[in-house]
């Protein structure tokens, strides 16, 4: 049982990548972006509800920028009276969990009219939105009174596939998360993604690659919902085998054995004599010179 | 030896009227000023980057501890050794965090000797382990600079080029008895390029100034706890690599990891060979972990130097570790308050721009960026864009 002093912090990154989306409705109508939003939500408030103490973001990663759904800026805790006739509903729920899917509902779909789309990358920039996570749980963290610890975790969502010009913030960004010790569960709704592998692995997350999107709500709730204390006493999906071989840098192979530059730790797979990314010449290891021994001229000539 | 530039002693300079420093605000309380203060420290230490300079990423570094008799004295709470080694700890935790491919090792001197606590090794648990045991040790007699240095010696000067070979010694005592001239020595280690760095506890001691200084490594004294931590984090970052090492391609191995679970009818339970040399406990036995791709040895934990054909075999994302080392961050322009909110932030007195995104950060952002996460929060959306 959690005392009364351990607040624990999800932050869900959503993949809302327009993009990605748009096709995605064409090719499977009943799965679209809004039943998406509707299992996050139903994840949300279930979390919420778990302990007073819970705290909740939701964070919204779209194609050039990504943006806080929840806590919005525009909303002060005091707002919630029940004289505004929009925002007490008449069904009895929960204040705090309407008023949140109310402004979740709102804010994306400011977020998705107001951004001009350019171009077709169909990629998402995951490696910001986490670094926004990062901070916003760091800045929690300082906020907190004396005494009380907090465990925090964040949730992705992912839709569309990796990018793979952000290898290396991707990587500065588990790094830090896994000094926080903040765990990084990846939920993957189309293709494998090895970079959230990586994170999962390196953080202490789940990574799970969901068979059927319409179900998207029971794995969130069976297996994203419960925090890393209680998953040891659950039957969980295994951890997924992780490729960590690393990629030369000449052709992007995978390999096993490789040449490592001292000086910018670049991979090759074969000996040259010069490191192209940071042009340094390299000491050749040669073979000792042997002193040529003087033959005895043999009497014989 | 030779003239050396003498600086002024703090007692021969003018007279300096610290409290001026100090500024009230309206409150009467000095909070701010206090904060103000230890917050331009924390930056001058995140911020010294070194420019364009290649720097030493392997490095094999070894730490002498002094354990004489003025180790068992109190100023440092509970008694320095104490203290010295819990620090040690949290150093060697950060060092192996910030150089995933580099080495320590852990010299101990009292009573006139020096002997070797741990070997040079890239596992931070054996490391820590020692240290834990070390607590309970006897500080007693003085301490030998000579054997100390002379045993990191002779295990460096194997080492090969392309590593940077650093000595940092703790030296608490105002003594050294050695056998032999030290100066003698501090020319083959300047021959050797090993660069020795010494933190002392007490005051500063001559031969220390000139040994640091021959070598080229940094020489303080400590003033308080806080201090001590923070000389010690500063030889956590990468020293800039001198001009004669050498740079050569390092072959090295990618293991897989394999997790075998019971159901698997191929996996076999079997030893690794970092638990035949160990006597941890645990039977040792595990189905799964990480061959070396040359000989097929089996190995639990990484990075590691395989003891049967000698491959270093480390994972991709150690080598990640240190990228940042390489591409570091640029320093925020620092402005006041001019803007009440800024990028998902708090309110604060001065607020930081990026310069090459100009979005808005606050004093905590900055330094958890800095320090922690190493890129800069909007500039990666930019960079999708482009």
């Amino acid at each position: 049982m959690a005392s009364e002093d351990e607040i624990s912090l999800l932050v869900i990154v959503v993949d809302v990548n327009p993009i990605w989306w748009g096709q995605h409705a064409q090719r499977e109508p009943e799965f679209t972006l809004s039943k998406c939003l509707d299992a996050v939500m139903v994840m949300a408030n279930s979390h919420l509800v778990m302990t007073r103490s819970n705290k909740l973001a939701i964070i919204a990663s779209h194609c050039q920028e990504s943006h806080f759904l929840y806590p919005s800026k525009h909303w002060k805790a005091g707002d919630v009276t029940g004289d505004d006739a929009s925002s007490g509903s008449g069904d009895g729920k929960y204040e705090l969990l309407s008023v949140a899917n109310d402004l979740i509902a709102e804010e994306i779909r400011n977020l998705m009219a107001r951004t001009q789309v350019k171009g077709h990358q169909t990629d998402t920039l995951l490696a910001g939105s986490l670094a926004k996570a990062l901070c916003y749980i760091h800045r929690i963290s300082k906020e907190l009174d004396a005494g009380q610890d907090m465990k925090s975790r964040i949730l992705v969502v992912k839709a569309a596939e990796d990018c793979a010009l952000q290898y290396m913030n991707f990587m500065n960004v588990i790094f830090a998360a896994q000094k926080q010790n903040v765990l990084i569960d990846a939920c993957v709704l189309d293709s494998d993604s090895g970079l959230l592998q990586q994170a999962c692995d390196i953080t202490g997350g789940l990574y799970l690659r969901i068979p059927q999107k319409t179900a998207l709500v029971q794995y969130l709730l069976w297996v994203f919902l419960p925090d890393a204390d209680q998953r040891s006493q659950l039957v969980l999906p295994p951890p997924v085998h992780v490729d960590y071989r690393a990629a030369c840098f000449c052709h992007r192979n995978l390999i096993e054995i490789g040449y490592v530059c001292s000086v910018c730790l670049s991979i090759f797979c074969n000996f040259s004599p010069i490191c192209t990314t940071c042009e340094t010449a390299f000491k050749i290891p040669l073979p000792q010179m042997m002193k040529p021994k003087k033959k005895k001229l043999k009497a014989a000539n | 030896m030779d003239e050396e530039p003498e600086r002024a002693k703090r007692w021969e300079g003018g007279y300096e009227r610290t409290w001026e420093v100090l500024k009230e605000d309206e409150s009467g309380s000095l909070r701010a000023t206090v904060e103000d203060i230890l917050f331009q420290a924390k930056r001058k230490r995140v911020f010294e980057s070194h420019g364009q300079v290649r720097l030493g990423m392997m490095r094999h570094l070894y730490v002498v501890i002094d354990s004489s008799r003025t180790m068992e004295d109190q100023d440092l709470k509970p008694n320095r050794l104490t203290s010295t080694l819990k620090l040690m700890e949290y150093f060697v935790e950060e060092y192996f965090d910030q150089n995933p491919i580099s080495q320590i090792g852990i010299i101990t001197t009292k009573n006139k000797r020096a002997e070797k606590l741990t070997d040079l090794a890239g596992n931070p648990k054996k490391h820590i382990a020692a240290m834990k045991k070390a607590v309970n040790s006897m500080c007693v007699g003085e301490p030998s600079l000579y054997n100390a240095l002379n045993i990191a010696m002779q295990t460096l000067k194997h080492m090969p080029g392309h590593t940077s070979r650093e000595i940092l010694v703790i030296f608490s005592s105002l003594t050294t008895c050695d056998p032999a001239n030290i100066y003698d020595l501090i020319k083959t280690l300047k021959a050797l390029k090993i660069r020795v760095s010494v933190i002392g506890l007490s005051a500063e001691v001559r031969v220390c100034t000139v040994l640091t200084r021959e070598t080229g490594g940094n020489y303080n004294v400590i003033l308080d706890e806080s201090h001590f931590k923070e000389l010690l984090m500063y030889h956590v970052k990468p020293p800039p690599a001198s001009s004669s090492s050498e740079c050569s391609l390092i072959r090295m191995g990618f293991p897989q990891h394999i997790i075998a679970s019971l159901s698997d009818q191929d996996a076999k339970p079997s030893f690794s060979m970092s638990h035949l040399e160990s006597s941890d406990g645990g039977p040792g036995l595990t189905l799964g972990g990480y061959y070396c791709p040359q000989c097929r040895a089996k190995y639990t934990e990484l990075p590691v130097e395989c003891k049967v054909c000698g491959l270093t075999l480390v994972s991709a994302p150690h080598l990640a570790r240190s990228f940042h080392h390489l591409f570091p961050l640029d320093a925020f322009q620092e402005h006041p308050l001019e803007e009440h909110k800024g990028d998902r932030c708090a309110y604060t007195i001065k607020v930081f721009t990026c310069p090459a995104c100009s979005s808005v950060f606050c004093t905590d952002c900055d330094l958890f960026i800095h320090d922690t996460l190493h890129c800069c929060p909007s500039c990666i959306h930019r960079q999708g864009t482009s």
